[in-house]
């Protein structure tokens, strides 16, 4: 994914997925950027989901 | 076969790294092949070349990311099978020189010396081709087997630059392919390169005849066995890298007195200009294998992108356009759109009308109690509260916002807006870095106060906790005051006024109290492009969603504990308590209970305030005052626990002291302020 701050592109697993810390949201599933730590949105998995079944199709 | 990206890892231990440098490798010895017995691909450049594009199409769905051994920086590897041939491909962080300077860069180095890759893939920008080959050259006299992707041809190709990869291929001695990977073009060149043989090149340039003496006397000078040339280990002792000297002391064992007599003497000889003189001449070397080999246009094509990106970081024109970019995206689309039609077609109509009247009827005849009726259609009821709020007025403003904001994101905006605003946000103790919490804060503010920790040094962080806590108003609050102000001219103006000053003047004074120096900023800024729809949709939608899981849950407990305040009377005493300061704030008693909801979620508090606005409580003055007083108010629970846990107790306490003191106080001299100017 491309980071929406700085535009590093990095894997989604490469960013620090979430915040445990959180007390009122037990986390967000923001991935932020390692380069600049902008808080990116996932891809959600109904994206991936398609985009998967995209690539098998071609 | 492996192919390995090169990235930027870290080393915490010199000792480790030793044995990496040993052994050197070349196109005769074979070369490290993974367990699976795929041989190692590692692909190494630049951060925003455009190498984990090229790492997803060679590899596919299959990677696995891990921290690599003994750090904290994380690798991805995958695997890729190409004429029968399987290879593990390495994805490397960004590295700008193999002669590190960053912890990631110490990694990138590691890998590609520890995993000795059976090819290293350099991919560089085409669009700055000249600042990128010295370490092209650097991984050619490393005596690596080198394959260099030029990338992003497109865009080069739009901005007028012509590059012949054949005559640059011949000048580098190494195989060269223009490619853009972003496309998919050039990938099939790249992976039959893969599949082919490489080998190690012997480097086609040479420095000055002072240099190359120089690094062939320490050369000279070095017997053990290394993974890298004679030549790359002298040049890198020259320099200073301390790891290669231990490396040297190690391996050579008597002799290494002997090199650092040697390599001491030449650094004494040339005291500090040896970098210098090294790039200089590389500089020089490179411009020699571009002459013919890249043209640029007597006339360079200046892209619209380009243009807009000088515009928006010029405060002459950048001032100008950030507050269109605000007109329109935030006033016009989020305030009058989404907080004004949006909010009357789902709140009003959806719910008031039609919603609302069924619940209550279905409630009332499933639940004979009258207490636990109230529970889910009263007042402060779970359905006719919570989550009217919730869904009727708080998500259409989101949903408009997030688009708003998603659209600025995929344009490259936010970076060109940290350098914009980096000069005033230093006579406020922040830099430009700051930017990031502040964006994000008005999406929301507890989250953005926990990315203040990614701030250099701890009184930025201090500061941007108190401006996030006082000052930014967070998504769904923003939206719901922009269309409840709208309606009443000349209120946003003092609305924002207020909230601008009050930014410049706190953050002034904390700068002045609290001690210690603003650090420098400097960040490399991404092409400007045109935000892609796809992209746009998927990120709001991914928030919006975030969001809305998040808020529900909170608005319905809200809910819950307002209806027990009710029912035992304690809301009734709270209100109570704040009548005298909503009478010196000119407001009517009822806008007490926005506060109180406020202080459960800033949004909840907003909202609050729109109910308050359409049953006609609020002459325009008193609306402007409880809209600063509400925006400044102390923070929701989630973010002063936030607050709490990431700048302590003391701070946190003092925080909240603060900005509630400083808030009703502003709400005093504002109202004052409007009676006697008679303004509003």
């Amino acid at each position: 994914m491309r980071c929406g701050f700085c535009g590093h592109e990095f894997a989604e697993a490469e960013g620090n997925v979430g915040c445990k810390n959180c007390p009122m949201s037990g986390g967000c599933k923001m991935v932020k950027c390692p380069r600049c730590n902008y808080e990116n949105p996932p891809e959600p998995a109904l994206v991936k989901g398609l985009k998967k079944l995209l690539a098998r199709k071609k | 076969m492996k192919v390995i990206f090169i990235g930027i890892t870290s080393l915490k231990g010199v000792a480790a790294t030793m044995s990496f440098f040993k052994k050197k490798g070349s196109c005769h010895e074979a070369p490290t092949v993974a367990s699976s017995g795929a041989k190692r691909v590692a692909l190494v450049g630049n951060p925003n070349v455009g190498k984990s594009v090229l790492f997803n199409a060679l590899t596919g769905a299959y990677v696995t990311v891990s921290n690599y051994p003994g750090t904290s920086v994380e690798v991805a590897r995958g695997n890729a099978t190409i004429d029968g041939q399987h290879f593990e491909v390495i994805d490397t962080p960004g590295m700008y020189s193999i002669l590190p300077i960053t912890e990631e860069e110490r990694v990138a180095r590691e890998i590609l010396l520890n995993e000795r890759p059976y090819l290293v893939i350099h991919v560089l920008d085409a669009r700055n081709l000249e600042r990128m080959l010295p370490m092209t050259l650097q991984l050619i006299e490393a005596e690596l087997p080198v394959i260099l992707v030029v990338n992003i041809m497109d865009e080069a190709a739009r901005m007028g630059l012509e590059i012949d990869i054949a005559l640059l291929s011949q000048h580098l001695g190494i195989p060269v392919i223009g490619a853009a990977t972003a496309k998919k073009v050039g990938v099939p060149e790249i992976r039959a390169a893969i599949a082919g043989s490489p080998c190690s090149a012997t480097p086609p340039f040479r420095y000055s005849r002072l240099m190359e003496g120089d690094i062939s006397e320490v050369a000279a000078l070095l017997k053990g066995k290394y993974l890298l040339s004679r030549k790359s280990l002298a040049l890198l002792l020259l320099q200073g890298d301390d790891e290669v000297a231990e490396l040297v002391r190690s391996t050579e064992g008597k002799g290494a007195l002997e090199v650092e007599a040697g390599v001491k003497e030449k650094r004494f000889e040339r005291r500090e200009s040896f970098h210098l003189d090294l790039s200089m001449e590389r500089k020089e070397i490179v411009k020699g294998i571009l002459a013919g080999a890249f043209r640029v246009p007597q006339k360079r094509v200046v892209t619209f992108g380009e243009r807009l990106s000088r515009w928006t970081v010029r405060p002459l024109t950048g001032v100008p356009l950030l507050l269109i970019v605000l007109y329109f995206g935030l006033y016009k689309f989020v305030g009058e759109f989404g907080a004004g039609t949006l909010v009357d077609v789902l709140e009003t109509k959806g719910f008031k009308e039609l919603f609302n009247p069924w619940i209550t009827e279905v409630v009332k005849n499933l639940v004979p109690w009258v207490i636990i009726q109230e529970l889910f259609i009263g007042e402060y009821g779970i359905i006719t509260l919570g989550i009217r709020y919730a869904v009727g007025i708080i998500l259409p403003i989101v949903a408009t916002f997030f688009l708003f904001f998603s659209i600025l994101e995929d344009s490259g905006y936010f970076p060109r807006l940290a350098l914009l605003v980096d000069r005033v946000f230093k006579t406020i103790g922040l830099t430009g870095r700051a930017v990031i919490p502040m964006v994000l804060g008005f999406g929301c503010d507890t989250m953005a106060t926990m990315v203040t920790r990614t701030l250099e040094t701890v009184r930025e962080r201090v500061i941007a906790t108190l401006l996030l806590a006082l000052a930014i108003p967070c998504s769904a609050q923003l939206g719901v005051i922009l269309a409840l102000l709208s309606k009443a001219p000349g209120a946003l103006a003092v609305w924002s006024i207020c909230l601008i000053l009050i930014f410049l003047l706190v953050g002034l004074l904390a700068a002045k109290v609290l001690p210690g120096d603003t650090p420098m900023f400097y960040m490399e800024i991404p092409p400007m492009r045109a935000p892609q729809l796809s992209n746009v949709l998927t990120k709001t939608y991914t928030r919006m969603q975030w969001y809305f899981i998040e808020i529900l849950p909170l608005f319905v407990i809200a809910s819950i504990l307002l209806w027990l305040g009710k029912i035992t009377h304690f809301l009734e005493t709270m209100v109570g308590w704040m009548n005298p300061v909503m009478g010196s704030l000119g407001l009517p008693k009822e806008t007490a209970t926005a506060f109180i909801f406020g202080f459960f979620r800033r949004d909840y508090g907003a909202a609050g305030l729109y109910d308050l606005q359409t049953q006609g409580l609020l002459n325009p003055r008193q609306l402007t005052v409880a809209a600063v007083t509400l925006t400044l108010f102390i923070p929701c629970v989630a973010q002063f626990l936030i607050m709490k846990r990431e700048r302590g107790w003391n701070v946190a306490l003092a925080i909240g002291i603060f900005v509630s003191t400083f808030a009703f106080g502003s709400g005093w001299l504002l109202n004052r302020f409007l009676l006697f100017s008679s303004i509003l």
